[in-house]
């Protein structure tokens, strides 16, 4: 790849990333996907609010790229943003930065790199791309504690053909090293985790916000016995412990989203545990998916063996070796053989 | 291939004659104009010589020049400074939906400080009607303000006319003609303007200053306080410098002013007809025929403009759009939203702007470029099976 576009958020693994493209040779340009996101006055910094260009554009000035600042928000809100708060209302708990990747950086953002004359897109993820004998694959990046190939487990095969992950060999405090030895501006920069439109309040706050009709409902047992209110079902998430203001002698668990009955089902912590699920929205980053894999049901997870059958509808149905706790529909299962990531889905049922 | 600026709407390179004439400021001819001594003289009469130049240029007085910081310095000043000046006498002031921010900012900066403010609507090729403009005067109106020629889609607005109602109404008269001149030929007169707004950075000189001419009897009052620079109505030392360059600017600009409004009126027509026999699915903005003589303004039907700006950037092509991102969404400039662009066409509009060192080549390798690039954004779908995002 001769001219590589480096999606630039402002923090310092994109400006590593540009800055180890720059001395690898390639003719490298920064652009930053303005969101149309802005945090409250005195907020933390997020990834992609105005504070964030301008770093973007103080680090392409220090490394002397050029950089350009392209409209995503209708993107966002179409692509990510609307269908998460369908998703919270139907019960779910989706991932806004998987349907971020898959739609946005690694899809209107890398086609449109592609059309405007770039032979390529690089970002700041902690991931990998190695070509195998089938083409190319998607693994594990050095940095065990950051890698991110969770979140990127939906993106079209054939994209990482024009992908490159800079930092697949670095691990985050070697990326520090650098950016303050190359003296770039953002090297002590802190961390955004957040969800990058989600405001400090949480996600129930931002629903509200969307005029998202949000109605309190029972919280029931396994029984179906009623044991207190709940704020509606879209501030919850399935493995959540506390918050509820329901008073039992054991500590209690969302075990279930009933969004038809706008119901929360809880209970103890051996009730969480589920044998499997079933996913939709598959996507495969290799051929063919072995019959055994480990399997990454949220991002802080370990991958657990598992299973695999795939059925005529095009889904997955995963069995786990052992019960895992708190599958969350809405949420994604990534599919992992060793170093590989094998692909993933949205999580539909929970068995 | 060697990079084409076709941006001159936003500033021109400084002619190297311009810079020339404005080294001894960094030398010799260094002193404060204000000061007695033989420095200040000096200095002093360096400004007084752009000075002159620059007023016959527009067939003004000396003393009816004011020099400023630049445009938009000189739009607030007459805004705000004929505003308050004769609040005694009314509180109403006309302009137009399409003018720059300088104005449309100061004038919705005293609608705050309760004045009221009529922003005439313009057809759709951006012409003010000078019927609607007689319409809007009351007996508290105290000030016009319409521009000689719009900045984005190059529309030159029937500035005389409007003048001469405002004469007739005794009603005071700005023009912002920071597009026009050094570019169009006209006097103060002709133009029957009492305020007229320039900048030097728009004629090859250097940034950083600009005129206010200010028609004598004109009641203002001064923009800032604390000297008595420009006799008194503008405070602060000046800019020699940049004023000496602004007088060898409008001096260079004046010998070859209609040659050079011929030349680029030649290209500028080129460029348009070359492009729709090119392209399909574009639209000129702006009057087809009253318009700059270096203005081009495409709208590219479903394409976003700063996609456009960006590839055409990467092949070494300057231009720029009237949307373009920046910390918010992505809106399309209040010009093409004044205008009524067809919401399909409204965001992806491009301007070429033409000046002193654009060369015809430099047009047929954009007519080369440009659809090229349109055509690799309309191809373009995106690499997953989904729909393209609304």
């Amino acid at each position: 790849m001769k001219k590589v576009a480096v999606a630039m958020s402002g923090g310092v693994d994109s400006a590593v990333a540009a800055l180890l493209l720059q001395q690898s040779g390639h003719e490298t340009v920064g652009v930053t996907m303005c969101l149309g996101v802005t945090p409250a006055e005195g907020g933390r910094a997020k990834c992609c609010g105005a504070r964030e260009i301008e770093d973007a554009g103080s680090v392409c000035r220090a490394l002397g790229i050029r950089h350009y600042v392209v409209d995503f928000a209708a993107d966002l809100e179409a692509k990510v943003i609307e269908p998460f708060v369908a998703e919270y209302l139907r019960g779910r708990t989706p991932n806004p930065c998987v349907a971020c990747n898959r739609w946005l950086k690694f899809g209107s953002l890398l086609s449109k790199a592609l059309a405007w004359g770039f032979d390529g897109l690089a970002t700041g993820h902690y991931a990998a791309i190695e070509s195998g004998v089938g083409g190319y694959l998607l693994k594990r990046p050095k940095d065990r504690r950051k890698d991110q190939t969770y979140f990127l487990h939906a993106i079209p095969r054939e994209t990482l053909a024009k992908v490159l992950f800079p930092l697949a060999g670095y691990t985050k405090d070697e990326v520090r090293g650098i950016a303050e030895r190359a003296g770039l501006p953002v090297f002590d920069k802190r961390e955004s985790q957040d969800v990058c439109f989600m405001p400090a309040e949480g996600h129930g706050a931002f629903l509200r916000s969307r005029g998202a009709g949000i109605e309190p409902g029972e919280i029931v047992n396994l029984e179906g016995r009623v044991l207190g209110r709940h704020e509606g079902i879209a501030c919850y998430t399935i493995g959540q412990r506390g918050g509820l203001r329901v008073s039992s002698p054991a500590p209690l668990y969302v075990l279930a989203i009933d969004a038809t009955r706008n119901r929360l089902v809880v209970g103890g912590k051996t009730d969480l545990r589920a044998g499997g699920l079933v996913a939709g929205e598959v996507n495969r980053l290799v051929d063919a998916f072995p019959e055994e894999a480990r399997a990454k049901i949220r991002y802080a997870h370990r991958a657990a063996r598992c299973r695999i059958s795939e059925e005529r509808d095009g889904r997955l149905t995963v069995r786990f070796a052992e019960p895992q706790e708190a599958v969350a529909p809405g949420q994604s299962v990534v599919l992992y053989d060793g170093e590989t990531v094998l692909g993933g889905g949205t999580i539909q049922e929970v068995l | 291939m060697t990079p084409i600026y076709m941006d001159y709407a936003a500033t021109t390179p400084t002619d190297q004659r311009v810079v020339e004439a404005m080294l001894p400021c960094f030398g010799d001819i260094f002193g404060n104009p204000s000061s007695l001594h033989g420095f200040g003289q000096d200095a002093r009469a360096a400004i007084e010589e752009a000075r002159a130049k620059i007023a016959s240029f527009i067939g003004a007085k000396p003393a009816e020049v004011v020099f400023t910081s630049g445009g938009t310095e000189s739009d607030n000043f007459a805004i705000k400074g004929v505003a308050w000046a004769n609040h005694k006498k009314g509180d109403h002031i006309i302009t137009s939906a399409i003018e720059h921010h300088a104005v449309l900012e100061s004038c919705r900066f005293l609608e705050k400080e309760g004045f009221k403010v009529t922003c005439l609507p313009v057809d759709s090729d951006g012409l003010v009607d000078p019927a609607e403009v007689a319409k809007a005067i009351t007996d508290r109106t105290v000030l016009i303000s319409i521009m000689h020629a719009n900045n984005e889609i190059g529309t030159i607005e029937p500035i005389a006319e409007i003048g001469r109602i405002a004469k007739e109404r005794k009603v005071y008269f700005h023009t912002d003609a920071v597009q026009t001149f050094g570019h169009l030929p006209f006097t103060v007169d002709e133009l029957n303007v009492d305020l007229l707004s320039a900048s030097a950075h728009k004629l090859c000189g250097p940034k950083g200053v600009g005129l206010l001419y200010i028609r004598e009897g004109t009641r203002i009052v001064p923009f800032m306080h604390g000297g008595e620079q420009e006799s008194g109505r503008r405070a602060s030392t000046q800019n020699v410098p940049g004023i000496v360059g602004f007088g060898k600017a409008v001096e260079l600009a004046a010998a070859t002013l209609a040659e050079e409004a011929a030349r680029l009126t030649a290209f500028r027509d080129r460029f348009i007809k070359g492009i729709f026999e090119r392209l399909g699915g574009i639209r000129l903005n702006g009057h087809p025929t009253r318009r700059l003589p270096n203005n081009i303004n495409l709208s590219v039907e479903s394409i976003e403009g700063e996609g456009m700006v960006l590839s055409l950037d990467m092949l070494g092509i300057a231009c720029s759009t009237g949307s373009a991102c920046s910390s918010s969404s992505l809106e399309p400039s209040h010009c093409l939203l004044a205008i009524g662009l067809p919401h399909e066409f409204s965001h992806g509009s491009l301007r070429f702007s033409l000046g002193r060192y654009t060369r015809e080549s430099d047009i047929d390798a954009v007519l080369e470029a440009l659809p090229q690039v349109v055509g690799r954004l309309r191809a373009m779908s995106p690499l997953y099976e989904g729909k393209k995002p609304a």
